[in-house]
C-alpha cells in the first residue's frame, strides 16, 4: 500500500506541475479552453491526492498527520481543496494560476522530507489527533489562499491588458471581500486547532498552555490575523493595506511551519 | 480600536520575543551563548522567562481590560441594533447597499437570497412594502469572540496564579507522599507496554492514592489517560531507570535504598558522605571522546553512572558496571536490579475548565461572526406596480451584492440603482 501511495505521490506531483503549466498557458494564451483544462487537472491531481493519503493511512495503519513529510503533502492537499473551492464558489480560475505554484512547492517540500514510516509515540496516540491536525491543515490551506489572493491583489493594479483581467479578475472590493473570507476561514480553522491542541495537551502532559514555540507561533499568527481583521474595519486599511497584512500573517504562518521546526524545537518537533 | 491594534501587535511581538530567547536559563548560559551584555540585557528585561514577566503580565491585563470595555461599551449599540435589524421601520428607513428598480415579482428574489418569508409592511407615507431580515445573532460573533477570549485570559492566568503541581516517582510496591496535600499514591504496577520492533506504544501505571483520612481510591494510567482521584488529577508523565543501591561496611550490610536516576542517598552512619546516582545505561557503550551513551535499550550492559561527595565536596564520578563493587574506605557500595520507575504528574487546576470554557465560546463567537451573515432585504411597491428592491448586509459587502443583483436576474450596470456602502 505504500508503493502505491509512493507512485501516486509522484504522480501528483507531476499533475500540479502540468496544471501550472496550464494556468501560466491560459494567462499568457488566454485562451478559455487551457483554463478550463487546468482546473481539470487539479482536480484530477487533487483527486489522486486524496487517494495517495488513504493508501498511506492504511498502509500506515494510522492516519498519516504524524511527520513532517505527511503534514506538508497534507498541507498541500489542504491548500489544493480550499482553492478549488474557492475557484469554483466565486468562479475565479486565475486564482488556480497563482495558488498552483504554492502548491507545487509545498508538494516539493514534501518530497524531500523522509517517507519512512514510524510507529506513534505514546503522547502521539490519541483520538484528538485527527481533529488537531486535520483543522491546522484547512487552516493553513485557507491562509494559503488569503496569500494568494493578496498577491493577486498587489499585482492587480500593475497588469496591463485590462480587458482580459476585468473579465477573469473579480475588482478589487470583490478581491478584498474575498480575501477576508479566507482569512476567517483560516482563523476560524486554526482556532480549532489551538483549542483542539489545548485540549489533548491536557489530557497528555496535564498542561493544555507550555509556551512550547508551536504554541507560541501559532498564537502569534493567530494575533496577526486578529489584528489584520480589526485594522480591515478601520477607515482605509481594506484593499491594499489589508492585503499587505494579510501576506505578513502567512509569512507568520509559513514561520509557525517551518521555522520553528528549524529554529525553535519543542514537543512539536515532529511536526 | 487603536489602543486593541496596538496592544495585539506589541502583544504578539512579546510572544515573539519570549520564543526566540531561551526560557529558564542563567546569566552564564545567555553570556556563553550570546555576549555578557546580551546576557545582561535579557536578564534585566526578564526575557529569560517572558511569558511570566511584570511587562507580559500587563499586557495581558490592558488586553482584558480593552475587551471588557470594548464588550461593556458596545452592549447597549448592540442590543439597539439587534432589534432595528428586525424592525419593519427601521428597514425601511434605510438606503440600502444595494438596490435594484422595477422588478415585476420580488418573492421570488427573497427566496433565491434564502431570505425568510417577507412580512407586509408599510412605508411612512404608507406604500405598501414586504421586509425580511436573518441572521441577526451574526451581529453578536464579536462580542462572543470578545467574552470568550475574555475567559480564557482569566481562566488560564487564574489557573497559573492557584494550580498545584506535584511530580512522584517511584517502582511498583513504592508508596510516596503527594506534597501537602496529606495523600499519598501507591504504585502497584508499572509496565511499558512494547511493540515487535521494541518502541514503545504505552506506559501504563496502576495507582492507589490513599486519602488524609485513610480511604483510598485506585485507578490506571497512561499517557493520553489521567485520572481524577480525591480531586486531583494524575497522569502518567515519563519514565526512567531505577537501582537497587547497597551499601556495606566493613563486610556487613549497613543500608539498601531503590533509588530512581537523578536521585541520592546518604551513608546512613556517614551523613556527609552522598553517593549520587546519576545516569543509569541499559547498554552501555563508550567511545573514545565522547559521553557515555547507551546502544539499546535493551539490558544487555548495564552501565550506572554515580558521583561521591564528601561534605558537599565532589570526590569521584564514574561508571560502575553491574557486578562491580564502589569502594570508598570501608564501605562498599553496589548497584544492582535496574527496573524503569515511573513519573506521575499530579495536578489541581479549578480554572481549567473556565478557560476550556472561553476556547469553545471564542470558536462559537468566530462561527457567528463569519458564518452567520446577518442580511435585510426589503421591497417597496412603486406607483406603476412594480417593485424597487433593496438589500444590505453589515459584513456581506460586496458579495452580498453580487448574489443580490444574481438573484434580481441583472448584471453589472443594468437597470442598477447601486449605492456604496
Amino acid at each position: 500500500m505504500l508503493q502505491i501511495e509512493n507512485t501516486l505521490f509522484t504522480i501528483v506531483m507531476l499533475i500540479y506541475f502540468a496544471a501550472m503549466i496550464l494556468y501560466f498557458a491560459f494567462i499568457a494564451a488566454r485562451k478559455e479552453g487551457l483554463a478550463r483544462a487546468a482546473v481539470a487537472l487539479q482536480c484530477a491531481g487533487f483527486a489522486l491526492h486524496t487517494a495517495a493519503l488513504v493508501c498511506r493511512g492504511i498502509g500506515a495503519g494510522r492516519l498519516p498527520l504524524t511527520n513532517q513529510y505527511e503534514f506538508a503533502t497534507s498541507f498541500a492537499w489542504g491548500l489544493c481543496l480550499v482553492s478549488l473551492a474557492f475557484i469554483f464558489w466565486y468562479k475565479f480560475t486565475v486564482l488556480g494560476a497563482f495558488a498552483a505554484p504554492v502548491i507545487f512547492l509545498i508538494i516539493g517540500y514534501a518530497a524531500m522530507q523522509s517517507k519512512a514510516v514510524h510507529e506513534l509515540m505514546p503522547a502521539l496516540r490519541s483520538n484528538w489527533l485527527g481533529f488537531h491536525v486535520s483543522t491546522a491543515i484547512i487552516a493553513y490551506g485557507a491562509f494559503g489562499v488569503s496569500f494568494v489572493l493578496s498577491i493577486i491583489f498587489l499585482l492587480r493594479d500593475r497588469m496591463k491588458a485590462r480587458g482580459f483581467l476585468d473579465s477573469h479578475i473579480p475588482n478589487r472590493e470583490k478581491l478584498d471581500a474575498i480575501s477576508y473570507r479566507s482569512v476567517s476561514l483560516g482563523l476560524l480553522f486554526l482556532t480549532f486547532t489551538i483549542v483542539t491542541g489545548a485540549i489533548w495537551a491536557e489530557r497528555a502532559w496535564g498542561s493544555y498552555w507550555s509556551w512550547d514555540p508551536k504554541e507560541t507561533w501559532s498564537l502569534v499568527t493567530w494575533i496577526v490575523y486578529a489584528a489584520y481583521l480589526h485594522l480591515r474595519i478601520r477607515r482605509g486599511w481594506q484593499g491594499r493595506a489589508a492585503a499587505i497584512f494579510a501576506a505578513v500573517g502567512f509569512v507568520c504562518v509559513m514561520f509557525t511551519y517551518v521555522g520553528v521546526n528549524t529554529f525553535l524545537p519543542g514537543i512539536h518537533s515532529y511536526a | 480600536m487603536r489602543f486593541a491594534i496596538i496592544l495585539l501587535v506589541v502583544l504578539a511581538l512579546a510572544c515573539s520575543v519570549g520564543s526566540l530567547v531561551t526560557q529558564g536559563q542563567s546569566y552564564a548560559w545567555y553570556a556563553q551563548r550570546y555576549s555578557e551584555r546580551t546576557a545582561a540585557l535579557i536578564l534585566a528585561l526578564h526575557l529569560d522567562d517572558a511569558f511570566h514577566s511584570w511587562w507580559f503580565i500587563l499586557i495581558n491585563a490592558f488586553l482584558c481590560v480593552n475587551l471588557l470595555l470594548c464588550n461593556l461599551l458596545r452592549l447597549p449599540s448592540l442590543i439597539a441594533r439587534t432589534r432595528a435589524e428586525a424592525d419593519p421601520r427601521a428597514i425601511l428607513a434605510g438606503k440600502g447597499a444595494v438596490s435594484v428598480e422595477n422588478v415585476a415579482a420580488p418573492e421570488p428574489v427573497f427566496q433565491r437570497l434564502r431570505m425568510p418569508k417577507p412580512a407586509e409592511a408599510e412605508t411612512e407615507d404608507g406604500t405598501p412594502a414586504l421586509v425580511s431580515s436573518k441572521n441577526r445573532a451574526g451581529l453578536w460573533g464579536a462580542w462572543v469572540c470578545h467574552l470568550g477570549i475574555l475567559l480564557l485570559i482569566v481562566g488560564f492566568s487564574l489557573g497559573q496564579m492557584t494550580q498545584k503541581q506535584y511530580a512522584v516517582y517511584g517502582v511498583p510496591g513504592q508508596t510516596r507522599p503527594v506534597g501537602d496535600t496529606g495523600c499519598a499514591v501507591s504504585i502497584d504496577d508499572f509496565d511499558i507496554g512494547l511493540r515487535a520492533d521494541d518502541t514503545v506504544e504505552q506506559y501504563t501505571a496502576r495507582i492507589t492514592v490513599l486519602g488524609p483520612d485513610g480511604q483510598s481510591e485506585s485507578a490506571e494510567i497512561s499517557v493520553n489517560n489521567p485520572a481524577r482521584l480525591f480531586g486531583m488529577k494524575f497522569y502518567q508523565n515519563s519514565t526512567g531507570w531505577a537501582a537497587t543501591v547497597r551499601v556495606t561496611e566493613g563486610g556487613e550490610p549497613l543500608q539498601e535504598e531503590i533509588l530512581c536516576a537523578g536521585e541520592y542517598l546518604q551513608v546512613a552512619d556517614k551523613p556527609d558522605l552522598v553517593i549520587d546516582f546519576n545516569a543509569f545505561y541499559p547498554d552501555y557503550v563508550q567511545r573514545a571522546g565522547a559521553m557515555p551513551e547507551t546502544a539499546s535499550g535493551q539490558l544487555n550492559n548495564p552501565g550506572y553512572l554515580y558521583s561521591v561527595y564528601y561534605q558537599e565536596q565532589m570526590i569521584g564520578m564514574n561508571v560502575l558496571m553491574a557486578g562491580e563493587t564502589l569502594t570508598i574506605d570501608d564501605y562498599a557500595v553496589t548497584f544492582s536490579e535496574p527496573q524503569p520507575y515511573t513519573m506521575i504528574q499530579i495536578k489541581e487546576d479549578h480554572f481549567t475548565g473556565v478557560a476550556l470554557a472561553g476556547g469553545l465560546v471564542t470558536m462559537l463567537g468566530l462561527l457567528l461572526a463569519f458564518y452567520v451573515q446577518p442580511a435585510r432585504v426589503w421591497a417597496i411597491r412603486q406607483e406603476d406596480g412594480r417593485w424597487t428592491l433593496r438589500g444590505e448586509s453589515r459584513k456581506g459587502g460586496a458579495i452580498f451584492r453580487d448574489q443580490f443583483l444574481r438573484a434580481a436576474g441583472v448584471k453589472d450596470g443594468e437597470n442598477i440603482a447601486e449605492k456604496e456602502e
